[in-house]
């Protein structure tokens, strides 16, 4: 390879001016070292991306479970197009939105205005924002399941994706925004720190979520029976599936080991190895102790009410995607034990903010108001008071303003970084607020937004697309029965001809001739078949 | 960054280019190091950060595996129990799992089990830190191995005791000795066990006969389910009776996400991708693999299908031994990945499908319950997979891979020193394991906190211990249903035929 360069560079600048050739030779290998890295820097980048936009289908999954049978079909959809329709609005204006021109200027701004319909400087990087847009979207699929209109649907992931959410990343994230950390003046000296986006991704989505059930009301014979009068307990809708919910509980928290650790490559390839280990070990255990604490709280709870242990599978899920969640926020920047404690109150944040929803009757289908917005504001929270001065500095370069805790220690800026937490929270859910809220009650006012309460009952499955098809997957017995005699005539007749030596093909020749359905099996379960056949057809 | 020869040339403005010279080659090379470097360490951590989660997805591919075979009743406690599992997992290894069995002594001779790190607080490097990380997905994975074999009738709590008790304590105890520098087993030392150590190279024995022993000394303490040996009154069926699995898409599924999971297993296990060694390494591991795998597959779905076709004279193709096999091949593929050829790793893969095989029916007429099979897949073929080192690992592979590259397997003909090694793992294992958990069982037993209310079993757990089934398969009210159709067909203007007429137009078509 260094032969090469010495080629090239003596050519370029002839055989005599030894400066320059050896200028041109050190010049080369900088820039082949370079190359390297920014490519596996690519690299990485993709590989990450994919692993969070296999979080898709974990959300799918999780939904799938979640809502009743007559529902799956309408939820999938959803989920299918909103990973769709996320990426076709971000390419077209939300990445300009959000991290448009940030490599130009310094200057404070609200919003970007280049590079819309183009992936900037590096195709990677907007892979991996895409990624993250349509996390947000997905986040608001699950509530809204079993009643909203597919069209609403439609409108409000691309203006989610193309304008609500690159607002906020814009904020938060580029050079340009007034509460990031890479902002040439930050707030309060500091600037938010919002690792992989607890407020970014999970606040903004969540609080979409809350607005939109509150405009669309709870389902059906949730809270208020045929009447209209409000029931004594909530009825409680279960999931069709828990196995799927589980495997969606899983690809989630396997996604999140791209969306957490991957997002220390934003910071640049050269330090990324120990904060993307730090954020991969802080979510295993965030994770773990908030499955674990809002399984035993509501075990402790529950028995302490009704006398029986109750292990609740739903609360241990719920528990460690809220662990997850609150994680976001500070990943890189927090130590182990701090990691377990944000996960243990992320449970209990879980605990009682889903039960505080039923007791206002807001309908949330699959919990995600609890789990993404609640403990999205506890982890943007919850980093004001944990980072560590050290990882601070290895993440983002400056001790000077760590979280609450370590400050009252050094009695040095103490609160600066809780300050600008704060203010990210209230930002965020303001935002989201001032632009969705409008939004929906538009929407409801077209009549857009929420299905007709008779396919609302019937399911969406059936108003929607025609029908679920094969229902139970059951074969009817009589086609199992008529199979079992055939099989054993066949098994005799096998015999038999060994025995007697009558053509090979005896049976079916019978078959052709004698359709009597008693003596011959096969015919019995044709007959069964076609009857089935018209029957269904009439 | 600045030009490094400019700035020799302001350091030494001079035409004297010797001086020039030196520097810029000097801080050339200096800079391009430093790049280098920060670079190659994220690579590593990279690696493991993603070989990490794909092993650690293979809790999802257990949970669906377990899911799909347990009867519908039980779904929602065995899910409970492979969540609970990384959990645990996750909380025990940190507080002392990771430490008795990475901690390091003072002395720095060979020792038992690891005293310091505990809640790993001196970690600091990235490399460190990404290791636990790695090295908490594989517990995991040994204590979720048990949660199918005692599924359908195994109490919460007992469940709870003992994974944090595996993960915790005794699978550490397994990994400082055969995978942390003072072990007495290992080979990562300058004077290792007959100046080889053992050969585990990704977990064979480690992981999985460490999860696929606890779950056999389960099932035995535990007893079979109820109906699956004898009848009400106790008394033996002369066939066992099978109890079919809910939902073999979620088998089929799970399978493949712990195929996919193991692509993280055995090639992650290289541990570093920097240099050319281990990137040689982890690319023979995903092919051995795969070989393996699809060896292990073929042979005990045929091998029984002829079996089958000897003792009934009808030909089937069991969906269940296919998977089996499978699995199988990878668990018997695991510990020799990295040191074997892929031929080997062929045979490897059919005598994995040949042992299940084997395993499964003995341990049936035995009359020991597994509800998923994991004692043939886990525990016979983890032995199998540490002894099949010691025929076949290769010399060149086992230098490349990091071993002592003297020896190998006898069919080398480098002697037998690897494959004493190998048996003694095994019996240490074995033994250890047995040792340990037969009286932490029997004892669980004795206090009646294992096992679960008969009547309780014959409800299913769903709705004795977590309130309702795991399914709701309801469809909507049919009157609903034509309520709709009706109220839409008056909308478009559609008219309704009666039935007779459509019938009669249909019969004409």
């Amino acid at each position: 390879m260094s032969e090469n360069f010495f080629t090239t560079c003596q050519e370029q600048s002839g055989s005599e001016n030894t400066t320059e050739i050896l200028q041109c030779i050190s010049d080369s290998i900088q820039e082949q070292a370079e190359n390297r890295a920014a490519d596996l820097h690519d690299f990485l980048y993709v590989l990450a991306g994919a692993m969070i936009f296999f979080m898709q289908s974990g959300f799918a999954m999780l939904c799938a479970g979640s809502v009743r049978l007559k529902n799956v079909q309408n939820t999938m959809l959803k989920n299918l197009l909103d990973a769709c329709g996320a990426a076709l609005a971000f390419f077209l204006v939300g990445f300009g939105f959000a991290f448009g021109g940030q490599s130009e200027s310094t200057s404070t701004s609200f919003i970007g205005t280049t590079d819309f319909a183009s992936v900037g400087d590096s195709a990677a990087f907007w892979f991996f924002q895409y990624t993250f847009s349509a996390t947000s979207v997905t986040i608001v699929a699950g509530t809204l399941a079993e009643r909203c209109q597919m069209a609403a649907y439609l409108c409000y992931s691309v203006v989610l994706a193309g304008f609500v959410y690159p607002v906020v990343a814009h904020t938060v994230w580029s050079n340009n925004g007034f509460l990031s950390l890479a902002n040439v003046n930050p707030l309060i000296n500091i600037g938010a720190v919002d690792f992989a986006g607890s407020g970014v991704v999970h606040v903004t989505g969540g609080t979409t979520a809350l607005l939109a059930t509150l405009i669309l009301g709870p389902r059906r014979g949730r809270f208020f029976d045929a009447q209209g009068e409000p029931l004594d307990t909530p009825k409680p809708f279960p999931g069709h599936s828990v196995a799927l919910q589980l495997l969606g509980t899983m690809i989630l928290w396997f996604g999140w080991y791209g969306f957490n650790p991957g997002s220390a490559l934003v910071l640049g390839i050269d330090e990324v190895g120990g904060i993307a280990a730090t954020a991969a070990v802080s979510t295993s255990l965030s994770g773990a102790a908030g499955g674990v604490s809002a399984l035993f709280t509501n075990l402790f709870l529950e028995e302490r009410r009704t006398g029986e242990p109750h292990f609740s599978l739903l609360m241990a899920m719920n528990g460690a995607l809220s662990g997850l969640v609150a994680i976001t926020a500070s990943c890189g920047v927090v130590e182990p034990w701090a990691a377990i404690v944000i996960g243990i109150v992320a449970g209990w944040v879980y605990l009682w903010t889903s039960g505080l929803l039923l007791r206002l009757r807001i309908d949330d289908a699959v919990d995600a108001i609890p789990v993404h917005m609640f403990n999205g504001i506890w982890g943007v929270f919850a980093t004001g008071l944990f980072a560590s001065p050290r990882l601070m500095q290895s993440a983002y370069g400056t001790d000077e303003f760590p979280g609450l805790f370590y400050g009252l220690v050094r009695r040095t800026n103490p609160a600066n970084l809780l300050g600008c937490q704060v203010i990210t929270i209230l930002f965020i859910v303001g935002w989201t607020f001032v632009t969705m809220f409008p939004f929906f009650i538009w929407l409801n006012y077209k009549g857009w937004f929420r299905a007709d309460s008779l396919e609302e009952l019937v399911g969406l499955d059936i108003s929607y697309h025609g029908g679920m098809d094969n229902k139970d997957g059951s074969v009817k017995k009589e086609y199992v029965e008529a199979y079992k005699r055939h099989k054993g005539a066949l098994r005799n007749r096998r015999q038999s001809n060994t025995q007697h030596s009558t053509t090979s093909d005896g049976w079916r020749d019978s078959a052709a001739t004698d359709a009597d359905p008693d003596s011959d099996p096969l015919a019995a379960a044709h007959e069964a078949m076609k009857e089935d056949h018209s029957l269904r057809s009439s | 960054m600045a030009s490094v020869a400019e700035f020799c040339d302001a350091v030494d403005n001079s035409t004297i280019t010797v001086d020039v010279v030196g520097c810029s080659a000097y801080l050339a090379a200096t800079e391009t190091d430093e790049v280098l470097a920060g670079v190659v360490e994220g690579l590593n951590v990279f690696f493991l950060l993603f070989a990490g989660a794909v092993v650690f997805l293979m809790q999802a591919g257990f949970a669906m595996l377990c899911a799909g075979s347990v009867r519908q009743k039980n779904v929602k406690n065995i899910m409970l129990k492979n969540l609970l599992d990384a959990c645990g997992g996750a909380i025990g290894f940190y507080t002392v799992g990771y430490a008795f069995a990475y901690g390091t002594n003072d002395e720095g001779g060979k020792n038992f089990i690891g005293t310091s790190n505990f809640f790993i607080r001196n970690f600091s490097a990235g490399g460190d830190l990404i290791g636990w990380f790695f090295q908490f997905a594989f517990a995991a994975t040994a204590a979720t191995i048990v949660a199918g074999t005692v599924a359908e009738r195994c109490k919460m709590a007992a469940y709870l005791c003992y994974s944090v008790f595996l993960t915790g304590f005794v699978y550490p105890v397994v990994v400082h000795s055969i995978w942390s520098a003072d072990g007495f087993l290992t080979a990562f030392r300058d004077d290792p066990f007959r100046d080889v150590g053992n050969v585990d190279f990704a977990g064979s024995g480690v992981v999985h006969m460490t999860g696929g022993a606890t779950a056999l000394v389960a099932a035995i303490v535990l007893g079979p389910r109820k109906g699956r040996f004898y009848d009400e009154d106790g008394n033996p069926l002369e066939t066992p009776a099978t109890f079919q699995a809910h939902s073999v898409a979620l088998q089929i599924l799970g399978t493949f996400i712990l195929w996919f999971g193991w692509y993280g297993f055995n090639p992650g296990s290289a541990l570093a991708i920097d240099n050319p060694d281990s990137a040689a390494t982890a690319a023979l591991c995903a092919v051995t693999t795969t070989l393996a795998a699809a060896c292990g597959c073929a042979t005990a779905m045929f091998f029984d299908s002829v079996m089958d076709a000897r003792a009934t004279g009808e030909v089937s193709y069991d969906l269940t031994m296919a998977m089996n096999g499978c699995l199988a091949g990878l668990v018997g593929i695991t510990a020799g990945c990295s040191v074997v050829q892929p031929w080997a790793a062929c045979i490897i893969g059919v005598i994995a499908g040949l042992v299940y095989y084997g395993f499964s029916k003995l341990l049936v007429a035995l009359k020991i319950d597994d509800a998923v099979d994991a004692v043939p897949v886990h525990f016979a073929n983890g032995m199998w997979g540490v002894l099949a080192v010691g025929f076949f690992a290769d010399p060149t592979l086992m230098a490349i891979a990091g071993y002592n590259e003297e020896k190998g397997g006898v069919f080398y003909g480098v002697g037998g020193d690897l494959l004493i090694v190998q048996i003694v793992a095994v019996l240490w294992i074995v033994g250890w394991v047995t040792a340990i958990m037969t009286p932490f069982f029997l004892v669980l037993n004795a206090l009646g906190m294992f096992r679960v209310d008969a009547l309780e079993e014959e409800v299913g757990l769903d709705i004795s211990h977590h309130r309702g089934s795991a399914y709701d398969l309801t469809a909507p009210k049919k009157e609903d249903v034509e309520e709709l159709m009706e109220v839409r067909a008056s909308r478009h203007g559609k008219v309704e035929v009666p039935k007779e007429v459509a019938q009669a137009a249909e019969t004409e078509a």
